[in-house]
């Protein structure tokens, strides 16, 4: 079957939801892969601060790195996602064979989950 | 069944969710400087906000996303990150003006200064925001919200001029101070035009999994809950017109607007004024607050929704937390509630292109809405909104400058 996308207007920015459709993010960027002549095909979403920083100038993205480094509970700046990792594309989000808490996506808010939000009671986590 | 519930919980929710501090604020100052004069900015801006109210609703049965979820998908994170940020300040400071009528509220009624109330009541605000699920939530402001129907009561009451109220619906030139009077105007229509309405109306509808088939409900939803809440907004231009512009009282203080339900209830007016006053501010700072976690994890892809138990949202319930502080500071440091309500709405006003412009694109767009998309009538009604937005962009700051206080 033969179908066209535009990547811009289709793919990036787009709510990217986990095996469960638990959301974890959106297509913050889209990396191309170039070998030899041939044309380039997608190779990889990547998900992250630092990405959506890069997009509005490398200097934010240098501030928002060291920022990081210091204080963030992330480990790496942005989550690489391989396009073999896509199940499902659809209006709605891109679906992926992935287990949101499990990712770097979910960093956040594992961090917040554990040291802040279940040491209050009514968290939902007794 | 579910929509019957859905239509009457959604026009209870709009008649208890349409009037908060903006509201009093404005209307208040509308009545008692003149009379009514200035009900044609109030019904207009209710125009337009059925209209908007009505769109981003049917976006949201249709494409099953809110507003914020769509804006930055469909137009870029660069295009949207200015309104974001811009949206985000206005939240803050509109969650302070509501966080300050409800002080002034309990100040009404213990006598206690307002600083004393700040953090009482963003802890309050917060407890409610992370034990209650959504429907709670809807449901229980928009009950309490009913008592703000003493204004319409009082309206009754006070039999005012039919004569005089239909004048009112007219635009016309003020015969004094026209600096205040178009600050007002302006002010009135950033009160009613809330910006957080729309972003938090597609959520619910998106947390109440609204589809294709609720457009109807959606429509009766804003037209009559819109169209009723408005007339308590109304009832406080008319009451305030009737009882405090006669006594040449002119509202530069909350403690001045409390004394208008006096003369139809003697003995509860005080009373009655603060309980709608903190009943409606109440609501309108949840429903704010929740705009911004919405708002916020909609924009970064985040797992949201208030149903959720904040364990499985950490991240969103974070966001209200943060905002619920930040929205006390403003009480915290004794700035003037009605100065920082009227303040808010001039900004609010001043920045309505933001959501309408993006609001109106998208509406537009057929591939996401198909037979559901805008026709003639809604993009001339959106034209016509995206013109007023652009007038009043130009116009509000500085009518703040000359016109205010």
């Amino acid at each position: 079957m033969h179908e066209e996308v535009d990547i811009i207007r289709d793919f990036l920015d787009k709510q990217i939801v986990d095996r469960e459709e638990t959301k974890m993010g959106r297509a913050d960027g889209i990396v191309l892969a170039i070998d030899g002549n041939g044309p380039p095909r997608i190779d990889h979403f990547e998900l992250g601060f630092a990405v959506l920083a890069r997009r509005l100038h490398p200097r934010i993205e240098e501030w928002l790195s060291a920022l990081r480094k210091r204080w963030s509970p992330r480990k790496n700046a942005r989550q690489i996602v391989a396009w073999s990792k896509v199940m499902d594309v659809t209006d709605h989000h891109i679906q992926l064979d992935l287990k949101a808490m499990e990712t770097p996506a979910f960093d956040w808010e594992r961090w917040l989950r554990d040291h802040i939000v279940t040491k209050i009671p009514g968290s939902g986590e007794e | 069944m579910k929509k019957a519930m859905t239509l009457a919980l959604g026009i209870l929710t709009s008649v208890g969710g349409f009037f908060d501090v903006g509201n009093i604020a404005t209307c208040t100052q509308a009545g008692a400087r003149f009379r009514f004069q200035l009900i044609w900015a109030l019904l207009l801006a209710t125009l337009v906000v059925i209209v908007l109210v009505e769109m981003s609703g049917r976006f949201a049965a249709v494409t099953k996303k809110a507003l914020p979820d769509a804006i930055r998908e469909h137009f870029g994170f660069g295009f949207w990150l200015v309104p974001f940020i811009i949206l985000t300040l206005i939240h803050i400071l509109v969650l302070g003006a509501e966080i300050g009528g409800i002080c002034f509220a309990l100040h009404l009624v213990t006598g206690l200064p307002l600083q004393v109330w700040a953090l009482p009541v963003a802890i309050l605000l917060w407890v409610f925001l992370w034990r209650a699920t959504f429907s709670t939530i809807e449901n229980s402001t928009s009950l309490l919200g009913l008592i703000t129907l003493c204004f319409v009561v009082a309206t009754i009451w006070l039999h005012p001029p039919t004569h005089d109220l239909l004048q009112g619906a007219v635009p016309s030139m003020p015969s004094k101070n026209p600096e205040n009077y178009w600050f007002i105007a302006v002010s009135i229509i950033g009160a009613v035009i809330a910006p957080y309405l729309f972003y938090f109306y597609s959520s619910g509808a998106v947390e109440d999994e609204w589809d294709p088939s609720y457009i109807p409900v959606n429509r009766a939803v804003a037209v009559i809950g819109m169209g009723f809440g408005s007339i308590v907004s109304l009832g406080a231009i008319i009451v305030a017109g009737v009882v405090l512009a006669p006594r040449g009282i002119h509202v530069d203080d909350y403690h001045q607007a409390a004394l208008m339900l006096t003369q139809a209830f003697p003995y509860w007016g005080y009373v009655l004024f603060a309980v709608s006053m903190g009943v409606a501010c109440l609501g309108a700072a949840t429903e704010v607050a929740l705009s911004m976690s919405y708002t916020f994890a909609q924009t970064f892809g985040w797992n949201w929704g208030e149903n959720l138990n904040p364990a499985e949202d950490a991240r969103f319930s974070l966001v209200y937390t943060i905002s619920l502080l930040l929205g006390s500071l403003f009480m915290l440091a004794g700035v003037d509630p009605l100065k920082l309500t009227l303040l808010t709405m001039a900004i609010s006003a001043a920045v309505l292109p933001v959501v309408a412009i993006p609001m109106l694109l998208l509406m537009n767009d057929r591939k996401l809405l198909r037979d559901a998309a805008n026709g003639i009538f809604s993009n001339l009604a959106t034209a016509a909104i995206v013109l007023l937005t652009l007038v009043l962009a130009v116009v509000s700051i500085p009518l703040a400058v000359v016109g205010g206080s």
